[in-house]
């Protein structure tokens, strides 16, 4: 059908002139029987009142009709062959072209590092939580890796209430929400969430991680403005990228360079006088990245000044910080309304599965017709859903977990903040706690000498560099930033060295060093796991600690004392 | 077409109690009786007969405790109890609503290709013109009212519009052009989407019913709920239940892994249950390793830009998956489609990108991979694998095929597309596949070489930051692929008859040899599947349920004088209705019978404008009354809405005539 439509728009125009003139026929034909009409003069009248009004929206109507006719009879597989640089080649010049024609391998081999970091993942045995049992070891050990701030790993009541709910509703949904996916139980889940946070709505999604990226794009459509925080995660990174709006960063965590790029857009804006575009601002309650906190009230009082939106992601903070988890909001005591949209993960924060954007009615409805991954894929299996209730209502009856959890986050801060070897970017409340290599302990300080020849420093390309921290907030300020706050040449020179690969290499090498000792010790920790080369701002490697509630401050004290010792030991002995 | 052999081993079991769940004892001992009766029978003359049991059913339909659903156990719809009653020797061991009781062994089929025999490719039947004119004025006029509406409302009921107007310096979160589809067009059919429900979604699921009091801005719940019969959900094994050995072996999950194992699979996320199911996910698809996401978009989401990269070029067939196209998006290759399923468009693109090499530059492109789905999910067209992989050998790409929906589903071992045509898996570079669907469990795999998927699993996205697969969604996984490859049990001498392969030879380059039950140790040690699942039988006779209920279903409406769209082994049936009205009329009609049945509805733009359509997913859950079910009802309703376009009314069968020649219908090819 669309073939032979478009094979007659691809002929010359001539053939079209007879259906011009019997077009122009039909009309005149349509024109007259609609006149002979009843009341077809009142509607006469008012299209052409209306068009006196506003010949503007006449003139959208009739490109909004070509247009539709336009989509209509594009063929989607047209091939590309009118382009200038299209050659013409035979069909033995193809054949040859084709048989010299060779593909890079699929996928080359990993590197011997990352097959040993692969290997040497720990693997638990059993069920996960505050001391699983590892099957490379055998023994228990206590776990400062798996994401379970709450605690609620391997509850008992949670536990028996997904085998109820397995008995009721089996596991999977065999559906996308759409098409007979969305369950009572799923419904309910999105109600106590939107209880608990104190918004209108909210809507659940089957992957904490595939959330935020496919909120962006049911949003941020071309030509709109992103103004998002350089050190964002790597799934809202790949949100923005998918939505094909236009972006401006601004510096980790700086919320006045934050300011001075709002500042600059309007002073865009008014030069053009542009249309109105949907503006938003994009950051992390408390980031992946570094574990650092967003100043909320701040960025609040920011995006109501500029007219933003604010999406705001809390994966790391719902289920994490606040009185009784309700993550930011409930620290800096801020309306989760005031946030237009707020994504968590229920997978992260309620040990469950999947993630959730809550909202207003019309930001989550919307959601539910353009967020790419809920219209497409299954929702999430029931006794998921339910789980995360239960840990829902956990929360509201035992906000005790948090204070418990508090205690031990402080208690690992006391211990770890006096190292001397160790910096640590993540904000004192945060139990995502990052621990990087001082600079002046990095096998950056003894390479220098060999990296910092003009040769090698030039063909640094990719990774941006990064400013020494700052006593309080971020740490890293990529290099387009140095237009907007200028830092003396060698202290960038120093921070692009850190982040030089060889320095990233090496560095890692001794983290999994550190890492692979604390095991030993029956302590289980991580690296921070990164796309090298894939990241927008490539991060200082680190090793990435999640304390827990359901360790008792005794434990929490004793394993973190271990990463201490090690790290004291792995480090010292370079000096 | 193989036809059925009656000797296979079937679903239902004989005259063994020890795994069946407890029962009511009503029912229990009811058919405790009926076994005590039937033996005493077979002791006395030889052969037994089938007479009809004592009580309504001898099956675990009848006991009450086994679904919360069972308020209405008058069977006024049909669909509680089987339309024939259980003769005395057949002892069931699923519920009849979630996983249908039939017996008739005839009812069986085998998927398989017929080698030498061409693929069909994909057509497109046009209707008569009178209907695609009306379509294209019924959108016209949608279109038209729609924009009077607009206009009209935009200046008498302005708040009703505040939302889609810029405000206080704020730009529309949703502007009246982009949302004009949704509003004008798909809210008036929003009583076909998003239905909620409640219960398994097996072979019937229930209802919670709604209400609109203001043309679908806002749905009320009424507090009554109908159980359907669904032909709805990607339901193909029928694994979605909520009794039986698979949820049982999820259970012991549970109580033993909790959950969810907190965190990325490389941040102290992986368990032993990750191993396990790879390996087994790997050996189920015939590939080297495999690794297991949590969420089947996210498979290709996340994987796909660790495969590609700038400098590359996927080919994507144009009717792709959404989470393909996300993926390929996000990769920064450069990308190029080609027309649904056609070879020759493949081929002369190919052709064409290679000999030209990258745009501007001319530098030949680094890689190129061609994306193709197993089979499609919108139209249940099956991908031309042996076409693709004798272009793949002249042309060098590398080929990546999405099997969301063929996998489980497709093949006579049920291991997808490359089953079905009998080709080595090994001769595809990636498989990906989704459990979501015949598995009935969540999430997805991709598989490869060991080197490949090794890269997958540090340099795809999901690795270090998605959150790993949840213990009992693996064990589901686990025991529902365990029960259709069967189990070699721990001693392999002790093998008795000829069901246990001994190991499979090498894979030969040409012919597959399938690779045969899973060994023990592939399993977790504390995992005890029921004999029927642990000996294969059940799953192959799911197999062969659903291999005959697809066919059956395709040909009936064939023969009925519908278009349907999409290969007859397909059990995605794709029914055109073209108009868009008769979408909603369809459903609603569909839904109000006395046995209710709900179909999902499609259309733009889902699919192209013109061609929306009804989409049914048939699954082994469902008995070839429900078939029949099925298509008494689209038959009348197909006659109250003019659908009946295909076929010539002097070729057309009765209903009654598909229904009795139902095994010869299914065994006809197109
Ligand atoms: C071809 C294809 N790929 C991927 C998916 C996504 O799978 P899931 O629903 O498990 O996220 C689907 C599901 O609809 C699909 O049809």
């Amino acid at each position: 059908m669309a073939d032979t439509i478009n094979l007659t728009t691809t002929t010359t125009s001539s053939t079209l002139e007879p259906v011009f003139s019997f077009l122009a026929q039909a009309l005149t034909t349509l024109e007259t029987t609609f006149y002979k009409l009843p009341g077809s003069a009142v509607i006469q009248r008012y299209v052409k009142s209306s068009h006196q009004n506003d010949p503007g929206r006449t003139i959208l109507e009739l490109i909004l009709v070509v247009f539709a006719i336009r989509t209509l009879l594009q063929s989607r597989t047209r091939a590309d062959r009118t382009g200038s640089h299209f050659i013409q080649f035979n069909k033995k010049e193809i054949d040859e072209l084709v048989d010299e024609w060779a593909p890079e391998p699929l996928g080359a081999p990993l590197t011997p590092s990352e097959q040993y970091d692969l290997h040497a993942l720990p693997i638990v045995a059993g069920q996960n939580g505050v001391k699983p049992k590892l099957v490379s070891t055998g023994k228990t050990a206590v776990n400062l890796a798996s994401l379970n701030f709450a605690g609620l790993a391997g509850n008992e009541y949670i536990k028996e209430r997904a085998v109820e709910t397995l008995r009721k509703y089996g596991l999977g949904s065999c559906g996308p929400p759409g098409f007979y996916g969305t369950l009572d139980v799923h419904m309910d889940l999105e109600r106590d969430i939107a209880d608990f946070l104190g918004t209108e709505a909210s809507i659940l999604y089957s992957q904490g991680f595939s959330t935020v990226s496919s909120v962006i794009p049911a949003f941020c459509k071309r030509g709109d403005i992103i103004v998002a925080d350089r050190g964002v995660n790597f799934a809202i990174q790949k949100g923005i990228q998918i939505s094909r709006s236009t972006v401006r960063w601004y510096d980790h965590n700086d919320l006045e360079s934050l300011e001075a790029v709002l500042q600059s857009i309007e002073k865009d804006r008014k030069k053009r006088r542009g249309p109105l575009t949907r503006r938003f601002i994009i950051t992390e309650g408390i980031f992946e990245r570094d574990g650092a906190m967003v100043d909320l009230p701040k960025i609040i009082e920011l995006k109501y000044k500029y007219k933003y939106r604010l999406l705001l992601d809390e994966s790391y903070s719902f289920g994490a910080v606040g009185r009784t988890g309700r993550g930011l909001t409930e620290i800096y005591n801020v309306p989760a309304s005031k946030v237009d949209m707020l994504i968590g993960s229920c997978a992260i924060g309620l040990c469950a599965g999947g993630g959730f954007c809550a909202g207003s009615n019309i930001v989550v409805d919307h959601q539910r017709i353009n967020g790419p991954s809920f219209v497409f894929s299954a929702a999430m299996p029931a006794l998921l859903a339910v789980s995360a209730s239960e840990g829902i209502n956990i929360f509201r009856s035992t906000p005790s977990i948090f204070e418990t959890l508090q205690e031990n986050v402080r208690a690992a801060r006391a211990i770890l903040d006096k190292v001397e070897y160790l910096t640590i970017p993540s904000h004192p409340a945060s139990p995502l706690i990052h621990i990087q290599i001082k600079p002046a302990y990095s096998p950056a300080a003894s390479t220098s000498n060999a990296l910092s020849s003009p040769s090698s420093s030039s063909s640094v390309g990719t990774p941006a560099p990064l400013s020494p921290p700052p006593s309080t907030a971020g740490s890293l300020h990529p290099v387009s930033a140095a237009m907007l706050t200028p830092t003396k040449h060698t202290r960038d020179h120093h921070e692009k060295l850190l982040l030089h690969p060889e320095v990233i290499e090496a560095e890692e090498r001794l983290l999994q060093e550190i890492v692979d000792e604390c095991l030993s010790q029956n302590v289980m920790v991580t690296k921070a796991k990164r796309l090298r080369g894939q990241e927008n701002v490539e991060a200082r490697p680190g090793l990435k600690l999640a304390i827990s509630a359901g360790l008792t401050r005794k434990e929490i004290e004793k394993a973190v004392g271990v990463v201490k010792a090690v790290c004291v030991k792995v480090l010292g002995r370079r000096k | 077409m193989a036809l059925t052999k009656p000797s296979t081993p079937s679903i239902f079991k004989k005259k063994s109690t020890t795994s069946l769940s407890p029962m009511a004892s009503a029912a229990s001992y009811l058919s405790a009786l009926s076994q005590a009766d039937a033996r005493a029978r077979e002791q006395m003359n030889g052969s037994p007969t089938s007479t009809p049991a004592l009580s309504i059913s001898s099956s675990v339909t009848s006991s009450s405790e086994d679904t919360v659903l069972h308020e209405e156990d008058d069977n006024r719809d049909g669909l509680a109890l089987p339309a024939r009653p259980p003769t005395s020797e057949q002892v069931f061991t699923t519920v009849h609503t979630e996983f249908g009781h039939c017996a008739n062994e005839k009812f069986r089929m085998t998927s398989q290709h017929t080698r030498g025999e061409p693929v069909p490719g994909h057509v497109d039947q046009d209707p008569p013109y009178y209907i695609l004119l009306s379509t294209y004025i019924s959108y016209l006029i949608l279109i038209v009212l729609g924009h009077i509406r607009d206009f009209l409302g935009k200046r008498f009921r302005a708040s009703s519009y505040h939302h889609l107007m810029p405000r206080d310096g704020y730009a529309p979160l949703n502007s009246d052009f982009d949302s004009f589809y949704t509003r004008r067009l798909k809210t008036r059919m929003d009583e076909c989407f998003s239905q909620p429900v409640t219960g398994v979604a097996g072979r019937t699921i229930v209802l919670l019913d709604r209400m609109s009091p203001d043309y679908n801005h806002t749905q009320l719940f009424t507090g009554t709920r109908t159980r359907a019969l669904n032909i709805s959900s990607y339901n193909y094994l029928g694994f979605a239940q909520a009794r039986g050995g698979c949820a049982d072996a999820v259970e012991e999950s549970i109580k033993r892994y909790g959950v969810s194992t907190c965190g990325s699979r490389l941040e102290g996320g992986s368990s032993d249950l990750h191993t396990i199911s790879e390996a087994l996910v790997a050996k189920f698809v015939g590939m080297e390793d495999a690794l297991i996401s949590s969420m089947g978009f996210a498979t290709n989401s996340t994987f796909i830009p660790a495969l590609v990269g700038k400098g590359c070029l996927v080919i994507s067939d144009e009717l792709n998956h959404a989470s393909i196209r996300f993926g390929v998006r996000i990769s920064g290759a450069s990308v190029r489609m080609f027309k649904h399923n056609d070879m020759k468009a493949l081929e002369s693109l190919l052709r064409e990108v290679i000999s030209q090499g990258q745009p501007k530059t001319h530098r030949p492109w680094k890689k190129i991979l061609v994306i193709v789905e197993g089979l499609y999910s919108m139209e249940g067209t099956l991908v031309n694998l042996p076409a693709i992989i004798e272009l793949k050998k002249k042309y060098k790409f590398y080929l990546f095929v999405d099997e969301a929906h063929s996998v489980g589903a497709m093949g006579p071992h049920g291991r997808g597309v490359a089953d079905y045509f009998g080709i080595n898996p090994r001769k595809i570079d990636v498989l990906m596949g989704t459990f979501t669907k015949s598995f009935g469990a969540a999430g997805g795999y991709i598989a490869g070489s060991k080197t490949l998927i090794d890269r997958l699993r540090v340099h795809g996205h999901s690795g270090p930051y998605a959150e790993a697969m949840t213990p009992p969604v693996l064990i589901q996984v686990v025991a529902s692929m365990a029960s259709i490859m069967g189990v070699k049990p721990p001693q392999p001498h002790a093998s008795s008859g000829g069901l246990r392969l001994t190991h499979a030879p090498p894979p030969v380059e040409e012919e597959y040899h399938h690779p045969g039950p899973a060994p023990h140790s592939a399993l977790p040690l504390w995992l005890a599947l029921p004999q029927e699942l642990s000996l294969g039988t059940e799953g192959a006779t799911r197999l062969r349920r659903l291999a005959f209920n697809s066919r059956y279903l395709h040909n009936g409406l064939i023969k009925l004088g519908f278009i349907t769209y999409g290969h007859p082994a397909s059990p995605i049936v794709p029914l055109l209705l073209f108009n868009p009205g008769k979408m909603c009329m369809f459903h609603r009609m569909m839904k109000d019978r006395q046995t209710p049945i709900i179909v999902v509805v499609v259309a733009y733009p889902a699919t192209p404008l013109v061609t929306s359509r009804v989409r049914f997913c048939v699954s082994a859950a469902h008995t070839k009354e429900d078939i029949d079910t099925i298509l008494q009802a689209c038959d009348e309703v197909g006659d109250v809405l003019d659908l009946k376009h295909g076929i010539p009314r002097s070729e057309r069968w009765t209903i009654d005539e598909i229904s009795s020649r139902a095994v010869e219908l299914a065994g006809m090819m197109k």
